[in-house]
């Protein structure tokens, strides 16, 4: 079941007489409990796509229907209410400054009528599960920016919100505090049942802990579908951020030191990721398979796996054949 | 000269401090319809009326106001002289002055923090008590003293037409009877006055930033 369902979203600035489009027909669906990844260049529109899911950012036309209900077209008692059932992990964490940690992750309990004590006695809990139990009374800014994050993803989730929104988690934080994020967003993913989705450049993150991306360029969508696919995708092709166009150097050289051969990528997804497909497909053929450059990576969804080989022999074709039964996907570049 | 001058320091801090509380009274809640119409569109022309009216009496001179007004002040306190008389005058000049300081601090609340508030599904009356104005808080402070000081050079001015306090004081003995002994005194009480809110707001101020 889809926890949320964008649909032909169109967003644009304007300023004086002059509108900028920003967001240009946008279609998404976010399976409830899966984590969503968007990404794209700076620029692409992804902080503002994320703005709209709540309605920060008023789109020009579309829908937004957040579980059931189209919030583009309900009043803003009831957008208030629903809100409430979002929770946003802003990029700079927007903590507020007058608070301490404890009101801060308390407040929203607070603003939807909880009882003062037991606001504050879940918001204890909730700065224990996220290691804050330490800084209950310190201000914002006497607080490390992890710390500030981590204080912002409590009170995000203090609602027992159904979607939480993370724009740019990791852009501000170190290698480890990255990979610690990480850890708990998928935590936070599977113990709270929370659905979320994550506005980032870092290709990393998505490969790490998204199930499904959404990828934008230029404020449109150019793809959408499982993280394994994206990758596999954008490997065949050749994309400019992938390490397949300096392989392909090397790649040319060598063929051209072993005329004949056929040069093949090949990617792996899942179970047969760790098997030996190479020797399963030319198992009695008369074929001679160079593995070129290979590397295997853990995404969330399981093992994802690229392969540059070349091919030579007279049953080259009969082991392609094989080959393309066993691999995720394939393609043949000369 | 020692009880002329107790009594008249007293009148002064009589005047300066209740017109300073009336303007706050009067000028915060002004302040705050200001930053919440300046961004609303259903607002917009509300707030260009108000945004007006509070440039007009801020650019009348406060002499010319208190001439200005003598009617109505003549209506509302029963009198045109004497500090309460004064009090109206320096309210009906400084909540204006106050609501625009109002508006700027609170305008200088960061985006952030009211797209923070927004996401969480605050009320209108929620955002303004428990974010706008505590994240704003210190500059209140600041505003505050501010305007307790302008107040205290209002307050001599409105010796001048017989509101009584330091600044007639002033007036009437030292500058139209030449002892510049009273002068100097009531100057140097003015200045300590300044000084003393001054310090208080910005220790306050201070305490409060966090």
């Amino acid at each position: 079941m889809s926890i949320l369902e964008v649909s032909n979203l169109c967003v644009s600035f304007r300023e004086k007489d002059k509108a900028t489009v920003v967001l240009q027909g946008i279609d998404l669906s976010v399976e409830e409990g899966s984590i969503m990844g968007i990404a794209g260049v700076s620029g692409a529109g992804k902080t503002t796509l994320l703005r709209t899911l709540n309605l920060l950012q008023k789109p020009d036309s579309g829908r937004v229907i957040f579980d059931g209900t189209d919030i583009t077209s309900v009043s803003s008692e009831t957008l208030r209410i629903l809100r409430r059932r979002i929770g946003v992990i802003f990029q700079n964490y927007n903590l507020f400054r007058s608070k301490t940690v404890l009101s801060n992750i308390a407040f929203p309990l607070l603003v939807s009528g909880a009882n003062k004590k037991e606001a504050l006695e879940r918001a204890r809990a909730m700065a224990d599960e996220l290691g804050l139990t330490q800084r209950l009374d310190a201000y914002p800014s006497q607080l490390s920016g992890g710390e500030q994050q981590r204080v912002s993803i409590a009170r995000a989730l203090i609602t027992d919100p159904k979607l939480i929104l993370l724009d740019e988690p990791t852009s501000a934080l170190d290698p480890l505090l990255t990979s610690r994020i990480l850890r708990l967003i998928m935590r936070v993913n599977s113990v709270h049942r929370v659905t979320v989705i994550i506005v980032t450049h870092d290709m990393d993150v998505v490969k790490r802990v998204c199930d499904r991306i959404a990828f934008l360029e230029m404020g449109r969508m150019v793809f959408s579908g499982a993280t394994h696919d994206y990758f596999a995708r954008s490997y065949l092709a050749g994309a400019e951020d992938d390490h397949s166009t300096r392989q392909l150097e090397n790649a040319e050289s060598l063929s051209a030191s072993s005329p004949g051969a056929s040069l093949i990528k090949l990617v792996f997804w899942g179970e047969s990721t760790r098997e030996p497909v190479l020797w399963k497909c030319s198992k009695k053929l008369n074929v001679m398979v160079n593995i070129i450059y290979g590397e295997i990576e853990e995404f969330k969804n399981g093992p994802f796996g690229t392969l540059l080989v070349g091919v030579s022999g007279e049953d080259s074709t009969e082991f392609l054949t094989r080959l393309a039964r066993e691999v995720y996907s394939m393609e043949v570049l000369s | 000269m020692i009880s002329e001058l107790v009594r008249a320091t007293l009148e002064s801090l009589y005047m300066i401090f209740l017109s300073g509380f009336l303007s706050i009274v009067i000028g915060m809640p002004l302040g705050i319809l200001l930053y919440s119409f300046s961004d609303s569109r259903r607002f917009i022309t509300l707030y260009r009326v108000m945004d007006l009216s509070v440039n007009v009496f801020r650019s009348i001179p406060f002499i010319i106001l208190i001439l200005l007004l003598i009617p109505v002040t003549k209506q509302v306190t029963g009198t045109i002289i004497g500090p309460n008389a004064a009090v109206f005058n320096l309210t009906v000049a400084a909540s204006p002055f106050f609501a625009r300081l109002t508006e700027n601090a609170l305008n200088t609340l960061p985006r952030g923090i009211v797209d923070s508030a927004q996401a969480i599904g605050v009320t209108y009356r929620q955002f303004v008590l428990s974010v706008l104005i505590p994240e704003t808080l210190p500059d209140h402070i600041l505003n505050v003293s501010l305007l307790l000081i302008n107040l205290v050079t209002y307050t001599a001015i409105a010796g001048a037409v017989g509101a009584g306090g330091l600044g007639q004081l002033a007036i009437n003995y030292g500058y139209y009877r030449f002892q510049w002994d009273v002068v100097l005194y009531s100057v140097i009480i003015l200045v300590l006055i300044s000084q003393i809110i001054q310090l208080v707001g910005t220790r306050v101020a201070k305490v409060l930033r966090k």
